[in-house]
């Protein structure tokens, strides 16, 4: 064998020799590749090729794989390459390996694909971008690779150029984070298929992104995935280009633009999405903060206009930009009320929001109750027997109501309509429909409810009956239903029947629904019989209304089904809703059934006289009742049905009863025992009863929209608790404890609940339980006995012991008046003063958003203390003039002789007003007691007492989702608080704000929220979101300490503002008996210690009991006790207006 | 040329109520003042504004000098010198001393002249002296009062440095408005335990009507919504409105219906403007106003 013959063997000999020195894989590759590429490369270049082998393969310890990945890429990149080019691709990847083997691997093993789509120029190019990824460090070079392996799925979507911007992009971010940049390679491989087109528009953005605020570029990538990729082609630059000019001004995340903006455009009508945009880009234009604002509100803005209208509220928002970017803002996000105002100047729709207030007091006004008006979704949310989340409906406390109106076009239609559905809700409340007694005699019937029986006692006297039966023929056993006794009406008076319990209703609704036994039918008579009845009451004593009534009725006519669509009973009732609605021709009604229609209608009539009271309802519902059930639901062809009469004028006035007395109780005795059926129906088989031949199921009808939903018997329970509070239920007063048991009863058998739960088939028990115990929960709330204040567990410690000292920075000892020792106790209790930790400043703003007009008002009110500081002072030794009447006495006393008066000057006092004034707000736990109709929760006792340990407990107890929906009494102190703080800034008085609770003479603790001589700043909000209810109220000490901070302040007139909510009470200081005293009289005994140094104390307490230790504790000062709480925030710069000035 | 008297002009003393004025007892009211003034026991009126106090006191004055005492028809209560029984009303106000309840000097040509006030004029004449809002009087004044309230009976003139007893038919009533709160103006215990106090609130809702309708001359139906309209604007007190509508408002609405202004108008101008500033409550009074009133 000799060598020289082939140089070409020559030279593969040497190499395999060579490259046996490394592990086997690389020879093998070697050979493989060798063996493909033989014939199509020179020799020359095959040579130079297995060379570039070796050399990689040398380079370093671990270069050996790279040299395998070369060869085995080798062959497909040969293919598309020329050789050149080829060998220039072995050189890169050489020169890659002396950086790392790793990148030098990736590059190879990815090259055969990315050859596919790039350019052979490009390839160095290609090279050196994923290469400035690698900065030596593991972490960058894995970087790197993955950029290598990413290169052929991006150049798929991606131009080079492209993919060199990206490469750039990802190198700014990887100098922040190797992660962050990894993450978004792989998002972006997803993301970029999916807006081809916008992405180097998007990578540009990205960049910009990473060079500004390099953490958000995930979450920019995030939103950019689930919003642009949603968004049209069309739209995508726009919204890209305008994130990017919003970014570079450094005011917002580009994420949040996309994500709004691509949301906003989404839900706009394509042929305004340009608009949209346009719209934008001109604010960004004037103030880039505002710009993402609006994007974000459109959808809100959209809800109230229409998009022209949008138009012009942007454009006043462009006139506002121009004045000051803040105020731009605000208006943009809705929070400022020129905004607001030109909305609602715009808009034609009436929120619930806007016209809360007035619908509240109009309740009132109507009622004489404190009726809440509330959204009516917040009803629904409490799962409490509700389900329809945009009906007006009521539980007898509350009004619930749409949160928008949008019906007709003009803002006075819509407000009319809302004035419509409430005062029929309030109407049910003014006129009683929850009042409803069995027992009380209706006005304009002859009384058959005490006459008819139950259906429970329907079936315990049959059990009776059958009982006796069974054991000996005795005489016949009559079951007669106290004829004789309709007021204490025993429930059965067959002797056997008096083992079985009679049963016990929880509300006088459901005894008189259990009369029935298609419950649901005679909800429904009763709900339009009752709903007549309220139209018929308001009809008379509001004719102002009735113009809108009659409109909204009209239109609710127009809405209902067609009577003759329906099965027969069905047709009935919805031929009685139209009757209530004031139909009166053309009125349809099934041939057969034209006798019951006459009947009915007149039903109708007479529940709507003014006499009526809900009991006539009632009875006109058992008449009602009497006669559909004994219509089938069958269904009727059109020509089955003919129309009625309209009824002459004159004959309304006949008082015989539709209905005959005895037949009708007759039909209810009966009701349990039908002919054909056997004993089977014992319980809960109501539903399959009628499904006789040819008749359908019964269904309830449509809803009247204007009446909303009605449910009689879980809304008298509801109330009745809460009039029990308000002393109105007098002869129910003692209310046992309501059981689970007994409610899960009622809700079984109440006919308003049967429907929701057939609908909701899987899972319904649960849901019924899951309600049942919200309900539960619902009425503890209510029911006042749980409501009064209990102090906690009362650990007695001995108040014996000595004075105490303070020895710790910021604590103070005070002395206490012992009032029956008629001494103080010197230092005796230390009050420990403390900064209020910083909570979010969003309490203080929202709170302002929600009372702009009250802001406004006290504003006002405010700006008029500045001219009262002229006063013109009367009788003064010294003055600009003469009181000339006061003269006219000194002389006239003169000339009598007796000895004149010197005050004989009057002056415009130019009062500088001079007034500093320390509040002092009780954050006793008792102000977390709810306001009106809930109670705090009892847990709330669980709370450590260290405040910092209170403070994270509530923390946590937020975060874990138990939200308070209910307003607490230190709710209202700190909306009062908010309110008066943002006023007393422009007056521009010396101001404190204190807080104090404590347990225990010696921890009394003191937190300052504003020093007096503090000024305001962002923090001061911050501290009033932290106010919160913590321990007792021990208040002489605190008021000492309040009169102390006061003396040093200088100012002319100083107060002391008290707010509290109940008497001085803590360990020690209010026990039992004479204690109480105690603690009323080291209270005034402090008082009277601020009083001798000049400052003016003032009480304000929300204690409605307040009025009784009041008198002893403020003897000779003022003090004001606030009947409804809601009214402090109101009340409070009033108060202290007449105060100061 | 004497000018021509176009004005009705005459001395406290001789102020008699002469026609019967309109008044409907909501309860024994009259009963009760019939008897204290028997006994010259001194009468105190409570009530919020608008309630009839006023009208009260002068349908007594006139009652009693008609003599239609419920226990002795026909027996007259005199002045003490034979004559009718004045009413002097006294409204008092804030800078309302007692030197213009007593009376002062007063400065003439030839010296000072003493020249009684109201007060001490009902004093000397006996008749009925009303305290209109006694309250609002500065302190002063309500210690003057007091040795009249009791068994002395007497005013004391310190300027004169003399005391003057009552004549027989002399009685003092005096009225005040708790208010929505008694915060910062109340009437001092000692003043308050000295009289016998009458409540007033407003009437029921029918009588009110009634009393509208003949105040005012407007119709039975107008004077009943009026007094519905009163009645539900009452439930704003305590809550937003520190007194209800008054009586009087109600009539002065049902006067400008009668003259032609259109109802609602005439209970914008006359009640919901008149009750409040605050733009808010006017706006829920309106919302009852155009429910009642088409």
């Amino acid at each position: 064998m000799t060598s020289s013959d082939d140089p070409k063997q020559d030279a593969v000999k040497k190499t395999r020799k060579e490259l046996e020195q490394f592990p086997a894989p690389v020879l093998e590759r070697y050979e493989i590749a060798l063996e493909k590429l033989t014939g199509r490369l020179a020799d020359e270049t095959c040579q130079l090729w297995a060379h570039e082998g070796l050399e990689i393969a040398r380079k370093t310890v671990r270069s050996w794989e790279a040299a395998a990945e070369f060869f085995d890429a080798s062959v497909d990149v040969q293919r598309q390459l020329p050789s050149g080019q080829f060998l220039k691709w072995a050189k890169t990847g050489t020169s890659l390996c002396e950086d790392s083997p790793s990148l030098a691997v990736a590059f190879f093993n990815s090259s055969p694909r990315a050859m596919l789509r790039l350019r052979p120029r490009y390839i160095d190019d290609w090279a050196n971008v994923c290469r400035a990824l690698y900065r030596g460090t593991w972490k960058s070079s894995a970087l790197a690779c993955r950029l290598f392996e990413a290169t052929p799925d991006l150049l798929e979507t991606l131009s080079f150029e492209e993919f060199c911007h990206f490469g750039e992009f990802l190198e700014i971010l990887s100098r922040r984070s190797y992660d962050q940049a990894g993450d978004a390679l792989a998002a972006g491989s997803i993301l970029f298929p999916k807006i081809t087109g916008d992405v180097d528009r998007f990578i540009n953005l990205a960049q910009i992104v990473a060079e500004k605020s390099w953490r958000e570029t995930a979450v920019l990538f995030d939103s950019a995935t689930a919003a642009l990729v949603e968004l049209g082609t069309p739209h995508r630059a726009p919204l890209i280009s305008l994130a990017r000019r919003l970014v570079i001004t450094g005011v917002s995340d580009a994420a949040r633009v996309l994500r709004d903006g691509a949301n906003t455009v989404n839900r706009v009508p394509a042929d305004n999405r340009d608009r949209l945009l346009e719209m934008t880009d001109s604010i960004a234009a004037v103030s880039a903060p505002s710009a993402p604002e609006f994007l974000k509100i459109v959808p809100e803005i959209l809800e109230r206009v229409t998009f022209d209208q949008m138009g012009q509220w942007q454009a006043e928002g462009i006139k506002t930009a121009r004045e000051s970017e803040e105020a731009a803002v605000a208006y943009f996000k809705l929070e400022s009320p020129s905004s607001q105002e030109m909305l609602d100047s715009l808009s034609s729709s009436i929120e619930l929001s806007r016209v809360r207030d007035v619908i509240q007091m109009y309740s009132l006004a109507l009622t004489g109750r404190s009726i809440d008006v509330q959204a009516a979704a917040q009803l629904t949310e409490k799962n409490i027997g509700w389900f329809q989340g945009e009906l007006p409906t009521t539980e007898g406390t509350t009004i619930y109501m749409p949160s928008v109106i949008n019906r007709y076009t003009t803002k006075e239609e819509n407000f009319g309509f809302f004035k419509v559905i409430s005062t029929h809700q309030i109407g049910h409340i003014e006129f009683g429909s929850f009042a409803f007694d069995f027992n009380i005699p209706s006005n304009l019937f002859g009384d058959l409810r005490p006459r008819l029986p139950g259906a429970s006692e329907l079936k315990a006297s049959k059990k009776a009956e059958e009982a006796s039966r069974n054991k000996t023929a005795k005489k016949p056993s009559v079951v007669i239903f106290g004829h004789e006794a309709p007021v204490e009406r025993e429930p059965v008076t067959t002797e056997p029947a008096a083992e079985i319990k009679p049963p016990v209703f929880l509300t006088d609704m459901s005894r008189f629904f259990d009369l029935f036994k298609e419950r649901r039918l005679a909800l429904d008579a009763f709900t339009v019989l009752e709903s007549s009845r309220v139209d018929g009451s308001i009809a008379d004593l509001y004719p102002g209304i009735m113009t809108m009534y009659t409109m909204v009725r009209e239109a609710s006519l127009d809405s209902r089904p067609d009577v003759t669509e329906l099965p027969a009973r069905e047709a009935m009732i919805e031929f009685m809703i139209r009757v209530s609605l004031g139909q009166v021709d053309e009125m349809l009604v099934p041939s057969q059934h034209i006798e019951a229609a006459l009947k009915l209608r007149k039903l109708i009539r007479q529940v709507t006289n003014v006499e009526a009271i809900v009991e006539d309802a009632a009875e006109a519902t058992i008449r009602a009742y009497s006669i559909l059930i004994e219509i089938k639901n069958e269904e009727l062809d059109d020509d089955e049905f003919e129309q009625l009469e309209p009824e002459d004028e004159g004959n309304s006035g006949d008082d015989d009863d539709v209905v005959d007395h005895e037949q009708v109780i007759q039909q209810f005795m009966g009701q349990y025992s039908p002919d054909g059926e056997g004993d089977s129906q014992e319980e809960g088989s109501d539903d399959q009863e009628f499904e006789n031949e040819g008749e359908d199921d019964y269904t309830s009808p449509q809803d009247v929209d204007y009446r909303g939903e009605f449910k009689p018997e879980l809304s008298q329970l509801l109330s009745q608790m809460q009039m029990m509070e308000n002393g109105e239920m007098s002869e129910g007063g003692e209310m046992q404890q309501i059981t689970q048991e007994q409610l899960e009863e009622m809700m079984k058998n109440a006919p308003e609940m049967e429907m929701e739960q057939t609908e909701g088939e899987e899972g319904g028990d649960q849901q019924v339980s899951e309600m049942i115990e919200n309900l539960m929960k619902e009425l503890q709330k209510r029911d006042p006995e749980n409501q009064q204040f209990q102090p906690g567990p009362s650990q007695h410690v001995d108040e014996d012991g000595g004075p105490l000292t303070a020895t710790e920075p910021d604590t103070y000892t005070y002395p206490e008046w012992d009032f029956r020792a008629n001494e103080y106790k010197p230092n005796w209790c230390m009050v420990h003063e403390k900064i209020m930790a910083d909570g979010e400043p969003n309490f203080f703003r929202e709170t302002l958003a929600d009372n702009q007009g009250l802001v406004a008002q006290i504003k006002r009110q405010f700006e008029l203390v500045i001219p009262e500081m002229y006063r013109k002072q009367k009788r003064l030794e010294d003055g600009e003039e003469y009181d000339l009447d006061a003269v006219l006495e000194a002389l006239i006393d003169l000339r009598v002789g007796v000895s004149p008066d010197e005050k004989l000057y009057w002056r415009r006092n130019k009062n500088e007003r001079s007034v500093a004034v320390a509040f002092l707000l009780d954050l006793s736990a008792s102000t977390a007691e709810a306001i009106d109709e809930a109670k705090k929760p009892s847990d709330d006792w669980g709370a450590p007492d260290d405040p910092v340990e209170y403070m994270v407990w509530l923390r946590s107890r937020r975060s874990e989702g138990l939200r308070r929906t209910y307003k607490r009494i230190v709710d209202v102190e700190k909306e009062g608080i908010t309110l008066l703080v943002n006023s007393l800034e422009a007056l521009g008085d010396m101001y404190g704000i204190y807080g104090f609770s404590g347990y225990g003479r010696e921890n009394v603790e003191f937190y300052t929220i504003k020093d007096l001589d503090e000024k305001f700043s962002d923090i001061v909000p911050r501290r009033i979101d932290r106010i919160a209810p913590l321990h007792a109220t021990r208040m002489g000490p605190a008021i000492r300490h309040a009169t102390a901070k006061l003396a040093e302040a200088e100012a002319r007139s100083r107060f002391l503002f008290l707010i509290s909510d109940g008497r001085p009470q803590d360990r020690g200081y209010s026990r039992e008996g004479v204690e109480k005293e105690y603690a009323v009289h080291d209270t005034r005994q402090s008082l009277i210690e601020a009083r001798d140094l000049g400052i003016t104390p003032f009480c304000l307490t929300v204690d409605k009991a307040g009025h009784d230790y009041m008198k002893t504790m403020m003897e000779d000062f003022s003090y004001e006790v606030l009947s409804d709480i809601n009214l402090l925030p109101k009340r409070l710069p009033q108060l202290y207006r007449n105060l100061t000035t | 040329m004497a000018t021509e008297q176009k004005f009705n002009e005459r001395n406290i003393e001789e102020y008699f109520v002469s026609d019967e004025p309109f008044y409907i007892p909501t309860s024994d009211e009259i009963d009760i003042f019939e008897a204290a003034y028997r006994q010259r026991v001194p009468i105190l009126l409570k009530g919020p504004t608008g309630t009839g106090k006023t009208r009260f006191v002068e349908h007594m004055a006139w009652r009693l000098s008609e003599g239609l005492t419920a226990r002795n028809p026909g027996d007259k209560a005199l002045n003490g010198k034979g004559e009718k029984l004045p009413l002097i009303t006294v409204a008092c106000h804030e800078d309302l001393t007692a030197s213009d309840l007593v009376g002062r000097y007063l400065l003439d040509a030839d010296g000072t002249r003493w020249i009684d006030g109201p007060l001490t004029r009902a004093v000397k004449f006996g008749g009925i002296c009303y305290l209109d809002e006694i309250v609002e009087a500065r302190k002063d004044t309500t210690v003057i009062i007091h040795p009249l309230t009791d068994h002395r009976r007497t005013l004391t003139i310190d300027k004169l440095g003399s005391t003057i007893d009552a004549a027989d038919g002399f009685l003092l009533v005096v009225s005040y408005n708790p208010g929505y709160q008694n915060a910062l103006k109340d009437l001092k215990h000692s003043t308050r335990q000295r009289f016998v106090a009458l409540e007033f609130d407003f009437p029921d809702e029918e009588r009110e009507a009634q009393i509208i309708a003949h105040e005012s001359g407007c119709d039975s139906e107008t004077a009943a919504r009026l007094a519905r309209l009163g009645l539900k604007i009452r439930n704003l007190r305590e809550h937003g409105l520190e007194e209800g509508a008054s009586t009087r408002m109600l009539i002065y609405a049902g006067r400008l219906i009668k003259e032609g202004v259109s109802q609602r108008r005439a209970c914008q101008v006359s009640v919901t403007w008149g009750i409040t500033d605050d733009p808010q409550v006017q706006r829920s009074i309106d919302e009852v106003v155009t429910s009642i009133f088409a």
